[in-house]
């Protein structure tokens, strides 16, 4: 992706000689650059090609003429320089450089890293030069910093080659790692020179990627040790937690069946880069409390309900007033197995199955369609996506097949089919480099997709204007050139507002509304209402600072929009997103290069599950449901008679358990578990234990005991993501291949093979033998995924749309010509500014947001099983602005209790700038202080989603409550 | 939003923070505190958006900042090479005694305090004074009343200044501005006169002026580099003393000429009398309409501020300089772009020193063949030179370019106490010594080079017959290490293992031979390796006196910057 601009202009030239060797480069190449590009080696320590270079160690000195020698990484080729990059002389100040560098280092014996990874650079100049310590008087005694769980510090080990500095700063935007001090007594140190692990270090690890030496070395994790990259096996993979799917490699020690470590492998989007779930997350997996072998519930556990004392909801009674025998919660979270796993008795696979095929049969039987439900996961792979929405549409003619992205993104996938006919990305994370404006709202990316969001700090850095709207001041903005704190549920008032001033002003791109839109006047007779003075009134966003965005926006060559949860998470959430499409639209900021809409995904897969025809009212490819000649498509292609009409959506469903069918009939009294967690992750924790104790049979397919597997009559073990083969397609449309890297534990299964059985066990004559044959039949039913085969997706994967996979990454930039509507316009839908459900009173006078932190993924089951994760955010806390702390007597540290009219929870206090006063924030991987007790039962109308973003809490001091709080 | 790449060779950490600096803010902190509390940094952090570690890099680099609570007296002696010689650690060593244990005062060796002509020097409260009276100004402080140090009030004239007693000052700048003269016109006369750059490196003056006044449109900046701290150096001193209208019109010429509406005066930060100097001359000059948005009318907005450097020889470095003014660590970025092309926030950019700038009025008026006629022989102009050391009369000495060592060494009184002279240093403490034999050398840039030594910071150090010279060449490298700004590996790590190696030889057995060829070695190696001067030459007086005791003038050509 070459940044427009540049592509237009013929590229100057200047001829350049190197060692006697004629080349002509690019005007600005650097003496190394070209030299590398003749073949030519010159030895660096400081230079690493994806960072600007700095030219401090002076390994890379040439000759070319002046009084000195010039360091080649940095200095460029000039017309008619001669250059020599070897004589005796350099290659003489080469070995003093590298003598000088080698008298403080550790001996080769203790180094970090020569006795770990084995690659230290620095030892190889050594061993090039035949110099070593000893020579030169010893210095050094600088130190060590231990204080960060994964990652270790050696100052002695330090050259200062500034690679981690620009790793932390230029590459993810962190900006942590500085030098501190002057003169040989110069130091890598973090913040104001505080210890790593005390400091704003988010352990993304990719200092220690970069260190060419021993000092910053990666910790073993789980007491695996960390041998040379020879002795162990590279896996190349994906990434299993979020949709930014950066490719890494695992280095797996056969002998010890584990993980030693984790790197970042390049990849056009990611580009090498990983965070911390995803460089130090891996070893959930070698959990001890990993399921191994089936479960039956016991007899003697019926009726169903739940079964630890948190799941039932008794155990966070207040102290001292229940009794001795209540037991408080011991810290770390997760579900009590010495509780649950007495109700249930080990199984083989052919009992299991045959088990859950029979009830599954039965309660059809009884029931009828509407009767079975499946929850399939986007932490699963394409072709268990797909596997499982065929199993629950063909066996039993049902279309309530949902998964998670019910709670994320499907309003904005609403608004997208509405607007432009296709709810995938327009472009890339990667195309904000040639953005001249970007504006990301409702997203806290730096915590939700960190590697993004290092693209977008970039790129501001290179000159890319940062906007960014939301309720939290969360760290991109700091990074933002204009921050908009705008009032929580207040997002369709603030973006109606832009539109009205760029409508205005005149910033509206007439010919782009013209030939490529439909529906502008009624958006704009809409907007009318919204002037800048209003929208401060509703939204708090100053006036001025509103025309700013519009200006800025408007006056755009290219404007790009990132999106999350903020916008899609409200009763509005398919407003929110609808007035972002018409805020590109009118700019015409779709199809180009630096434009475009961009829902952040959440999940690894929710792309690729959404794609593949797991959401009820879709089959793969979103092809309609209730299209008749759509079904009459998959039912020849699966040689089966399909349902009808849409399917329940996961809310539905819930409420469809204790109600009955919409319909009028029986409601769903069957499910089929597969890697999702409802019971955590959904709205109205209370109702969600009461519908699923309600349910007839529950078979749950996971890696580990849920709370929702309280609620199981049998339970199956499946393998983890890295221990089995899949495609994974993440935010950007790229579909890439997760490989296995570990054997399964004891009789776990992979999640295709459990559903392939489960099918055949119903009745279906399924044989697939590989994902790779799922795969194949997937691409023959999804335009979409045209061309791509598991072969052709190779280590880096390929974006769809794709003609030519061969040759090409894929598309990058959709829509450059018409839209995927019928008619080929961008359908703008105006919208009238609601307020949320549920506002803030003087019972409940805090809005509750709630949200995801930068370690933990979802409802904690994998990252609160990972050392790293676990142990730099041990518990749960609630985020209060200081004054309001003050004024509630809240203390940072201490506890609070945090009620709405749904539950209470309690849990820490901390005491945070980045709230907005009268707003609380709660992340809601903690089960233990489970946010969604809280939150409230409400869905937008079109896109179904709850309102996990807004509802009225009040919060107590727990050990001291004020009498003058708002508690009654 | 900086985009440094779009330079070739820019590098990254040159214009890494966009936004303004943090010194100012720092510098407010400190006043109000006397140092810096953690709090207040985190919150300047918040308020700003900037990173922790950008603060943490800037306090822990600029020895100005403190980051805990200020002692009731500080007292700073110097220990560098005039100092030594002239018993700076026998003096050190007693204050040392009196106060290595007070509480109250916190004594702290520090480099070159830039009063080589009172050596040993010292600072209480950063107060320059002689170290031998500094008890008494210890105690007063301690006491709450410090003693207000008496200064020479009257300036002195000297041959440069083509102002005389009562002239109406800025003639040129006058004329300048109002078209009798064209800014190629000055140039020209400039070109013509053969003034070359005063701080060291000697590059012609006229050429440097047409080359920014040339640079594409859009905003360009002028310094004055007025940060002259190498040791023996102190002439810039006494120029700001008693020139300050000159060295504000050449600046102020040099704007007008580039185009350049802002411009600076980057002044060490111990020459805070002389900075009130310049204070009071840059009120004088507002109150006469010569700076303003307007000045005298010509539609031309001129400022002229004073940048007080928050400490380090380093920022003597043009380009540490730009980096220091732009708010980041003082390290030298790897040249080219010059700043002439790339200098203050990546804008085209005029340093000149103190001396170039004051010497541009009078060429301007008297013309460049007068200029050329004051050097001696082939020289051209005039020279200010810092005399000191073993020397009767210690001072700044105004002299014309081509003088000989031997002459202005007699101008000074001779050798201390009629003994015989062991070396000089004929351009401060990174030229290279020259022995008895030297005395006929011409102070010239070139002259001196064929010597094997440099003009450099236009220092004289002489050192009598009988001083240590590898001991004494020792102190100036350590005076390198020292002000090392670390961020090169051979000056930040040579210069400290140079260092060890040789005071370790001189406690023992002396230096062998190949302790000998390490030194030279490595002198090598920092020499063609290093990013800027201070490395290049951090070894070089230690190699030309091991070139002495062999018999020749110099070990090692001397590198020029």
């Amino acid at each position: 992706m070459t940044a427009t601009a540049d592509a237009s202009l013929p590229t100057r030239t200047v001829d350049v000689t190197i060692d006697g060797r004629p080349l002509t480069v690019p005007v600005g190449t650097t003496i190394w650059t070209a030299a590398r590009d003749a073949g030519i080696d010159i030895p660096v320590l400081c230079h690493d090609e994806r960072m600007d270079p700095v030219g401090v160690c002076r390994l890379c000195v040439v000759e070319v003429g002046g009084r000195a020698y010039a360091a080649s990484c940095v200095r460029p080729c000039e017309d008619g320089m001669e250059v020599t990059t070897t004589s005796d002389e350099i290659e003489r100040s080469r070995a003093t450089l590298t003598e000088l560098l080698v008298a403080d280092q550790p001996a080769p014996e203790a180094d970090p890293k020569q006795t770990t990874t084995g690659d230290n650079l620095l030892l190889g100049l050594a061993a090039r030069y035949d110099v070593a310590a000893g020579d030169l008087p010893r210095g050094g005694g600088r130190g060590t910093d231990t204080s960060n769980p994964v990652i270790a510090v050696d100052h002695d080990a330090c050259i200062l080659c500034d690679r981690c500095v620009r790793a932390c700063d230029d590459l993810q935007g962190n900006d942590v790692i500085g030098r501190s001090g002057k003169g040989y007594a110069t130091r890598i140190s973090f913040d104001l020179d505080d210890p790593m692990g005390a400091s704003s270090c988010v352990t993304c690890g990719e200092c220690v990627a970069s260190c060419p030496t021993g000092a910053l070395t990666n910790k073993p994790i789980r007491e695996i040790p960390i041998r040379p990259r020879a002795e162990l096996d590279a896996v190349d993979s994906v990434c299993p937690y979020c949709g930014v799917g950066c490719a890494l490699t695992y280095y797996v020690d056969r002998e010890r069946g584990a993980i030693a470590f984790a790197d970042g492998r390049d990849q056009p989007g990611s580009q090498g880069r990983l965070c911390v779930k995803g460089r130090y997350g891996w070893d959930y997996a070698a959990s001890p409390q990993r399921l191994t072998v089936p479960l039956i519930r016991r007899d003697e556990s019926y009726p169903k309900g739940p079964l630890s004392a948190d799941v039932r909801g008794d155990a966070r009674s207040t102290d001292g007033q229940q009794g001795e025998g209540r037991k408080r919660r011991r810290p770390g979270g997760l579900v009590p197995y010495e509780e649950v796993l007495p109700h249930f008795r080990e199984a083989t696979w052919d009992e299991a199955l045959d088990l859950v095929a029979r009830r599954l049969r039965e309660v059809h039987a009884e029931r009828g369609p509407d009767g079975i439900a499946g929850f399939g996961s986007a932490k699963c792979s394409n072709e268990e996506a797909y596997l499982f929405q065929k199993l629950v549409r063909t066996a039993f003619t049902s279309n309530n097949v949902d998964h998670c992205t019910r709670l994320c993104h499907a309003s904005s996938v609403a608004a997208l089919f509405e607007g432009i006919g296709s709810g995938a990305v327009s472009t890339t994370y990667g195309d904000v480099a040639n953005a001249e404006v970007a504006l990301i709202t409702g997203s806290n990316a730096t915590a939700n997709h960190p590697v993004a969001s290092s693209f977008f700090k970039q790129a501001r850095r290179n000159g890319t204007t940062l906007i960014y709207v939301d309720p939290r001041a969360d760290k991109l903005a700091d990074h933002a050139d204009l921050y908009c704190q705008l009032k929580p549920g207040t997002d369709v008032a603030f973006y109606n507002s832009v539109m009205h001033e760029i409508i205005a002003t005149g910033l509206v791109d007439e010919q782009y509304v013209a030939g490529r839109t439909s529906g502008y006047d009624a958006l704009a007779r809409t907007v009318a209402d919204y002037p800048p003075e209003r929208g401060e009134q509703i939204t708090g966003v100053p006036a001025g600072l509103i025309r700013t965005v519009a200006k800025v926006w408007g006056e755009a060559a290219a404007g790009i929009i990132f999106w999350g949860m903020g916008i899609s998470q409200h009763t509005t959430g398919t407003d929110n997103a609808r007035c972002l499409i018409a805020l590109c639209a009118i700019t015409g900021n779709v199809g180009k290069p630096g434009a475009g809409l961009h829902p952040l995904r959440g999940q690894n897969n929710v792309q690729g599950a959404s794609d593949s025809g797991l959401i009820p009212m879709f089959f793969p490819d979103y092809q309609s449901a209730d299209d008749a000649e759509v079904v009459g498509r998959f039912e020849q292609a699966w040689g089966s008679r399909l349902p009808s009409k849409r399917g329940l959506t996961v809310t539905e469903i819930v409420h469809s358990i204790l109600d009955g069918s919409p319909s009028g009939g029986p409601g769903v009294g069957a499910m089929y578990m597969m890697g999702e967690n409802p019971f955590m992750s959904d709205p109205d924790t209370n109702m969600v234990r009461t519908a699923l104790s309600a349910l007839d049979f529950l078979v749950v397919q996971d890696i580990f005991v849920t709370e929702t597997a309280e609620f199981a009559d049998v339970i199956l073990p499946a393998t983890s993501y890295l221990e089995k083969d899949g495609t994974y397609t993440n935010t950007d449309r790229r579909v890439q291949c997760g490989r296995k890297a570990l054997d399964p534990p004891g009789d776990a299964r992979e999640d295709w093979w459990i559903t392939q059985e489960i099918a055949r066990r119903v009745g279906l004559d399924w044989a697939y033998e590989s994902p790779r044959e799922v795969f194949d039949e997937m691409v023959g039913l999804m335009p979409s995924y045209r061309n791509l085969d598991w072969d052709v997706l190779g280590s880096t994967g390929k974006l769809y749309p794709n003609d030519d996979p061969a040759h090409s990454d894929g598309t990058v930039v959709m829509f450059d010509e018409r839209f995927n509507t019928g008619d080929g316009l961008a359908h703008l839908v105006a919208a009238e500014w609601l307020p949320a459900k549920e506002l803030p009173d003087d019972d409940y006078p805090f809005v509750l947001n709630t949200g995801r932190l930068l370690e933990h993924w979802h409802t904690g089951s994998m990252t609160r099983r990972s050392f790293a994760l676990d142990t730099i955010a041990p518990r749960a806390e609630v985020y209060v602005h200081p004054d309001d702390a003050r004024d509630l007597g809240l203390v940072d540290g201490g506890m609070a209790r945090v009620s709405s009219r749904r539950g209470e929870i309690e849990l820490h206090v901390r005491v945070s700038t980045r709230e907005a006063r009268g707003n609380v924030f709660i992340p809601f991987h903690f089960r233990e202080a489970a946010a969604n007790l809280l939150t409230i039962n409400e869905i937008d109308p079109v896109g179904k989603i709850p309102e996990f973003k807004f509802c009225a809490v009040r919060l107590v001091p727990r050990d001291n409550p004020s009498p003058t709080g708002a508690s009654a | 939003m900086t985009d440094g790449r779009r330079v070739p060779g820019a590098e990254a950490r040159n214009g890494r923070f966009p936004g303004p600096s943090l010194v100012p803010a720092l510098h407010a902190i400190q006043d109000r505190h006397g140092w810096l509390p953690r709090e207040e940094l985190v919150a300047l952090s918040q308020d700003t958006h900037r990173p922790l570690y950008e603060i943490q890099g800037l306090v822990s680099f600029y020895p100005h900042f403190r980051t805990e609570p200020p002692p009731r007296v500080s007292l700073h002696v110097c220990h560098d090479l005039t100092c030594w010689l002239r018993g700076g650690d026998e003096q050190i060593a007693t204050l040392r005694a009196r106060y290595g244990d007070d509480a109250d005062v916190e004594l702290r060796e520090v480099s070159c305090l830039g009063r080589c002509d009172t050596a040993p020097a010292a600072a209480v409260d950063e107060q320059p004074v002689q170290t031998g009276v500094a008890e008494s100004l210890v105690e007063s402080a301690r006491a709450g009343q410090p003693q207000e140090q008496s200064r020479d009030a009257s300036p002195r004239r000297w041959p440069n200044d083509p102002y005389g007693e009562g002239d109406e000052r800025y003639q040129v700048l006058r004329g300048l501005l109002a078209g009798v003269v064209t800014p190629d016109d000055l140039v020209e006369t400039l070109t013509r006169s053969g003034l070359r750059g005063m701080g060291g490196a000697g590059f012609p003056t006229g050429k440097k002026w047409a080359l920014v006044a040339g640079q594409e449109a859009g905003p360009r900046y002028v310094v004055c580099n007025a940060d002259e701290s190498e040791p023996g150096t102190f002439k810039d001193r006494q120029i700001l003393a008693d020139q300050p209208h000159l060295v504000l019109e050449g600046l102020l010429l040099g704007m007008v000429v580039v185009g350049a509406e802002e411009g600076w005066v980057f002044s060490r930060h111990e020459y805070g009398p002389e900075a009130d100097v310049l204070r009071a001359e840059l009120a004088r000059l507002r109150a006469e309409g010569l700076l303003g948005d307007d000045v005298l009318g010509s539609g031309r907005r001129l400022s002229v501020e004073v940048f007080v450097s928050p400490g380090g020889y380093i920022l003597g470095e043009e380009s540490a300089l730009l980096e220091c003014m732009e708010g980041h660590r003082g390290e030298p970025r790897n040249k080219p772009p010059f700043p002439g092309v790339h200098g203050l926030w990546g804008r085209p950019t005029l340093i000149n020193s103190v001396e170039t700038f004051a010497d541009v009025p009078v060429i301007a008026t008297r013309g460049a063949r007068w200029w050329k006629d004051q050097g001696h022989g082939d020289s051209d102009g005039l020279k200010f030179f810092a005399v000191s050391g073993h020397v009767e009369r210690p001072g700044v000495y105004c002299v014309p370019m081509g003088t000989t060592v031997r002459a202005l060494l007699d101008l000074a009184g001779g050798v201390s106490d009629g003994r015989d002279l062991g070396a000089v240093q004929p351009g401060g403490a990174s030229s290279n010594f020259l022995g008895p034999d030297g005395l006929d050398a011409r102070l010239d840039f070139d002259a001196l080079a064929e010597a094997g030594s440099m003009l450099g910071s236009g220092a004289l150090v002489v050192m009598a017959d009988g001083t240590d010279l590898l001991a004494a060449a020792t102190n100036t490298l350590r005076f390198f290490r020292d002000e090392s700004c670390g961020k090169c590996v051979p000056c930040r790590v040579g210069s400290t293992k140079a260092h060890t190696l040789l005071t370790t030889a001189m406690a023992g057995a002396g230096l062998d031979d190949a302790g000998r060829d390490q030194v030279l070695e490595l002198e090598r190696t920092l020499r063609k390796t290093s990013i800027c001067g201070l490395g290049q030459v951090a070894l070089g007086p230690v190699a030309s006196v091991l070139g002495l005791r062999r018999g020749g003038t110099a070990a090692r050509p001397q590198p020029r910057d």
